[in-house]
């Protein structure tokens, strides 16, 4: 049909039947998957098990600190190549307060790109990542996950037992799944610390529109 | 569905009966010679005007909640033919869904861009509201049910159909965007070039009923599918499916759907419109497709026509049984109608398009030469029929009987579609 | 980008330049893009046209540019694979495998046998659905909006298997320096085979649904020819390549990672509808390439041998500054080369990446004299641009 081209009658009828096949071929097609069932589900409330149960084990989802079973290497920190993780160390004489302890274990999910990098070095499979993805915040502030909840309390380092391959460890996406908060929280208050330059409080930073 | 409710207000005039009315004026006229007022009189010019207006005003309503409801419809077939769901969650299976998106567009601001022609912008969709509405005029629904059975009806129909074409172009001009302005333009020589085959394909029925008027040419069919025009003979049969490709290639269907090619044309004529105006564009897309399907439906598929009851034999009914059957023969009418609707809506879903010179030679290369052909050959054959009344029943025959065996081989073949993907037939999940 | 005979009018210039020329002609000029439906805020042609039939269109390119390159310079060589998953985010596997690859070369490290199988097999599950993309946006742009969500459908197929896999659906990471990042999961050759099995019936109905219908065929017939030499002129590689008859697929003639243990099939064009190099040879390349991968999967899967799946990698990766190396594998947009050089420390002094997409963006202004507004986009659909690509 294309090129202005004299035709002949034969090929003005191979046109018409071609088409004509097409046509049959291709409509039978689209009505065979009108009598089949669709594949697409309806995400998230008529599922018929919530999402996050159907993924695979290897999800890459939020990322999950352990702390009791963290013992403050940092070798997460520098894995990550966009310092989404930051660690505060304090030292303490070993005595009265434990020798290394974490103040802070900010992991931003705002900004994880979800690589997985930082948990291929951890010597104890404390930082995990889980299966929980639905983290939906009307505050920018709220995706960051604190580990360390309170920085006046600490915690300590955790000291594996020599010669262990296997550390204990809480059930996967238990922890984070008590940090993510409603989707419309309020942005949370930073608490700040002596000696140290406030960081932006929610008055500054907060994304919430209007 | 606009049919029910033209019903509703016009089954009062099988109820009065009082002459057997086929058409509103004689229904008012005869309620009025009733009521012992003459027909000269000034209030008897009064009442009729008052009951025309009402008429329009239920038929264009009717055509506007046809559209939306065809909306949803092409949203959930499509989505089912694409493996998806589709609009489910407005009331049941999703059905209010053209409510919410009216109520939604209604409320929307009504931009104009800048630099646009304000007045033409604005009147623009009002220019194909009334190409629209005007076809509901002369475009029969029942036995009984049409506003106004024309002596021209076909030519009428296809007068204004082609009225559309001023809106589109007076969009597209005054927009003020030359994505439009390509939108409208195509549109323009679209719908110029394919009056031809149209008309041509009309001409068909026509010269076999003898008659301009719809239902007269319902009328000269039968309830029977041999007795369609359509299996009337190979050049009737390839006058259907010339007009069914006319038709929607002026209705701006896929595959002819260029004047509103998204990938190409952003959104063609309609692209800088908004809120209701923009909605108008739709509803006469939509609701365009119930008009052509009605016209082939009336003149090439046997219109109302019941099977086993002719034309002259349901004329003399009266009472109950008129009502009752006036019903099965709308129904009749719908069914077919929404068939082809869903065949336009199938097409759209299944094809790619054409470029516009590939449409143009499809136009002139193709059609018009067949059905300038076909129209000789129906004179022709015409004649045949008259020398030997035989054929035309061997023919009829034939061509019913292929035509049942082609729609059956296609049944199969979907199905073997469904068993070659390893898949299976299932219906019920997710309406 | 003039070639030598050709009007040096008719030249790249910027779109303020045409503007200019074009004021007293009776042309149009028309900004398709970034804000169109079939460029989708990603790249913009400058559209000097005549009515329906263009005279040219002016490719614009840096709409998604986010110095990947410059990243690659201060990310560890470790740390920036995550960042090749964002060059081509379609076929982000290749992208991973090319650095993997460049850097494996510069610090000498031996990949098991087992990990370059599983790489074999994430590679070709992610050509199909690239691919699987390249030919449903093509025949959406076309106007046929049902074979798109019918390739989507597959696609998302494969992408439950990568996910299984690696835990992510689009931006895997699943390779590393020296290896994959894990093993199959149990059962997952089993699934793999099921899907195969599956999709090659899927690609028959495609077949008889899009390729081979009729107005698909009429619009795509003799539209954008690259003939052999244009084609190698202007350095296009990868299945435009292969459209236009150059044989040339690099897993086959300059073999990489696992690919000599395998059989599999070249298709070039051969102008079965129109002529050899238009746009319907590209389309079918793309889908016979898919039946390719799926062939090769199957071996992949039938001959996969024991053995780790990562080489012995030293923590800290570090070569003497001003070494270089250099990968090139065939991605599913073709050769995808990269070029690193180490600098001081852990970091690359300089990383180049050569994509597909670039140079096929560069043959669109000269593709796109003379032919209709509306063949532009199948033009542009039947490139496989992917606009990260362009502009990484
Ligand atoms: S997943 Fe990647 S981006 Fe996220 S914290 Fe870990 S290393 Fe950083
Ligand atoms: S989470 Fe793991 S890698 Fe990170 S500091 Fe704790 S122990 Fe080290």
């Amino acid at each position: 049909m294309s090129e202005p081209t004299q035709k002949s009658l034969g090929g003005w009828a191979r046109d018409v039947s071609e088409s004509a096949r097409s046509l049959w071929e291709g409509m039978s097609v689209t009505l065979s998957y009108m009598f089949k069932k669709p594949i697409t589900t309806q995400y998230p409330d008529r599922m018929p098990l919530p999402v996050v149960h159907t993924l695979p084990t290897r999800y890459r989802g939020f990322l999950e600190v352990d702390m009791d079973t963290c013992t403050a290497c940092q070798a997460c920190e520098r894995a990550c190549p966009i310092d989404v993780i930051n660690i505060d160390l304090i030292r303490g004489d070993g005595v009265t307060t434990p020798k290394t302890a974490m103040e802070r274990f900010d992991i931003d999910i705002g900004k994880c790109m979800f690589c997985g990098l930082c948990v291929e070095p951890c010597p104890t499979g404390s930082i995990q990542h889980t299966r929980e993805f639905e983290g939906a915040a009307m505050a920018f502030d709220n995706l960051t996950l604190r580990f360390v909840p309170d920085p006046a309390k600490p915690y300590p380092a955790y000291k594996p037992p020599k010669g262990a391959d296997a550390y204990p460890r809480k059930p996967l996406g238990e922890i984070v799944r008590k940090l993510i908060r409603e989707w419309d929280a309020p942005a949370p208050a930073f608490p700040q610390r002596d000696g140290q330059t406030p960081r932006p409080g929610p008055a500054e930073v907060s994304h919430v529109p209007r | 569905m606009s049919a029910a409710a033209t019903a509703i207000s016009l089954s009062l005039s099988t109820i009065a009966k009082t002459s057997n009315p086929r058409s509103p004026e004689q229904l008012v006229d005869g309620l009025l010679r009733a009521r012992g007022i003459e027909a000269s009189s000034p209030l008897s010019t009064l009442a009729m005007v008052a009951a025309l207006l009402a008429i329009a005003f239920i038929v264009v309503n009717c055509a506007a909640i046809a559209a939306g409801i065809f909306s949803w419809l092409e949203r959930r077939i499509a989505a089912r033919m694409q493996s998806r769901v589709g609009p489910n969650r407005v009331g049941p299976a999703g059905f209010f869904q053209w409510i919410a998106d009216a109520v939604k567009l209604l409320l929307k601001e009504d931009l104009i861009p800048e630099g646009a022609n304000v007045h033409l912008f604005r009147a623009a969709p009002y220019f194909m509201m009334v190409g629209f509405a005007c076809t509901f005029v002369a475009l029969p629904f029942s036995h009984a049910l049409i506003a106004a059975d024309l002596g021209v009806g076909v030519f009428y129909l296809l007068a204004v159909t082609a009225f559309v074409v001023v809106g589109v172009l007076a969009s597209g001009w005054s927009s003020n965007s030359k994505w439009s302005l390509f939108g409208s333009i195509r549109s323009a020589a679209q719908i110029v070039s394919y009056e031809i085959p149209a008309g041509m394909a009309l001409l068909v029925p026509v010269l076999l009923a003898g008659t301009l008027s719809t239902q007269g040419i319902i009328r000269a069919q039968g309830g029977w599918p041999w007795q369609w025009f359509v299996f009337h003979d190979p050049a009737a049969l390839a006058a259907f499916f010339i007009y069914f490709i006319s038709a929607l290639a002026e209705g701006n269907r896929a595959p002819f759907d260029l004047p509103e090619a998204e990938s190409e044309l952003v959104a063609g004529y309609n692209t800088e419109y908004s809120g209701m105006r923009f909605s108008y564009f739709f509803l006469v897309e939509w609701g365009n497709m119930w008009v052509m399907s009605a016209l082939a439906t009336s003149v090439f598929l046997g219109g109302w026509q019941l099977p086993g009851l002719d034309a002259a034999r349901f004329d003399a009914l009266t009472g109950g049984a008129a009502i009752g059957l006036e019903i099965v023969s709308l129904a009749l009418f719908a069914l077919k109608t929404m068939s082809l609707v869903f065949v336009i809506m199938w097409l759209r879903w299944t094809l790619p398009r054409l470029r516009v010179d590939q449409l143009m030679s499809l136009c002139w290369k193709y059609l018009v030469p067949v059905s300038f052909a076909g129209a000789l050959f129906v004179a022709g054959w015409m004649l045949v029929v008259r020398a030997a009344p035989v054929l035309d029943l061997l023919m009829r025959g034939a061509l019913t009987a292929l035509g049942a065996l082609v729609v059956t081989l296609f049944v199969r073949r979907t199905l073997s579609n469904v068993r070659d993907v390893g898949d299976r037939l299932d219906v019920r999940g997710n309406w | 980008m003039s070639a030598p005979g050709t009007d040096p009018s008719a030249t790249m210039t910027s779109g303020k330049e045409v503007l200019k020329r074009i004021e007293y002609s009776g042309e149009m000029l028309v900004n398709m893009g970034p804000q169109h439906p079939s460029t989708h805020g990603v790249i913009n042609f400058l559209v000097q046209t005549d009515g329906e039939e263009m005279t040219r269109a002016i490719p614009e390119v840096g709409y998604l540019h986010r110095s990947i390159e410059k990243i690659g310079e201060r990310c560890e060589y470790a740390g920036f694979m995550p960042y090749t998953d964002r060059v081509d985010y379609i076929a982000a596997m290749f992208a991973n495998q090319g650095w993997a690859m460049a850097c494996e070369r510069l610090f000498a490290i031996e990949v098991p046998k087992r990990a370059e199988y599983c790489r074999v097999i994430a590679c070709e599950l992610n050509r199909i659905a690239s691919h699987l993309i390249s030919v449903g946006t093509m025949a959406m742009d076309v106007g046929a909006v049902t074979p798109f969500p019918y390739a989507l459908r597959e696609r998302e197929f494969i992408n439950d298997l990568l996910e299984e896999l690696c835990g992510a659906r689009l931006t895997y990471n699943y390779l590393r320096i020296g290896g994959v990042a894990f093993d199959l999961p149990d059962g997952y050759s089993e699934r793999v085979l099921r899907f195969v099995d599956h999709f090659e019936k899927v690609l028959v109905e495609f077949d008889r649904l899009i390729t081979q219908n009729r107005i698909f065929v009429e619009r795509l017939r003799g539209l954008g020819v690259i003939s052999r030499a244009l084609a190698i002129d202007h350095c296009l590689v990868g299945p435009n390549l292969r459209a236009s008859g150059v044989d040339w697929d690099l897993r086959r003639d300059l073999p990489y990672s696992a690919y000599p243990d395998f059989e599999f099939a070249v298709p070039v064009g051969t102008g079965a509808v129109g002529k050899t190099g238009d746009a319907w040879d590209r389309f079918w390349v793309r889908t016979r390439e898919m039946q390719e991968s799926c062939r090769i999967v199957r071996q992949a899967l039938q001959k996969l041998p024991e053995g780790p799946v990562m080489a012995k990698v030293p923590r800290r990766l570090k070569a003497p500054e001003g070494t270089d190396a250099f990968s090139r594998i065939e991605s599913a947009r073709g050769d995808m080369q990269y070029y690193v050089v180490a600098g001081p420390g852990e970091m690359a002094h300089r990383l180049k990446i050569r994509t597909g997409s670039f140079n096929a963006m560069g043959i669109i202004e000269k593709l796109s004299r003379g032919i209709m507004l509306a063949d532009l986009v199948a033009l542009i659909a039947s490139l496989d641009v992917v606009a990260p690509e362009i502009d990484r």
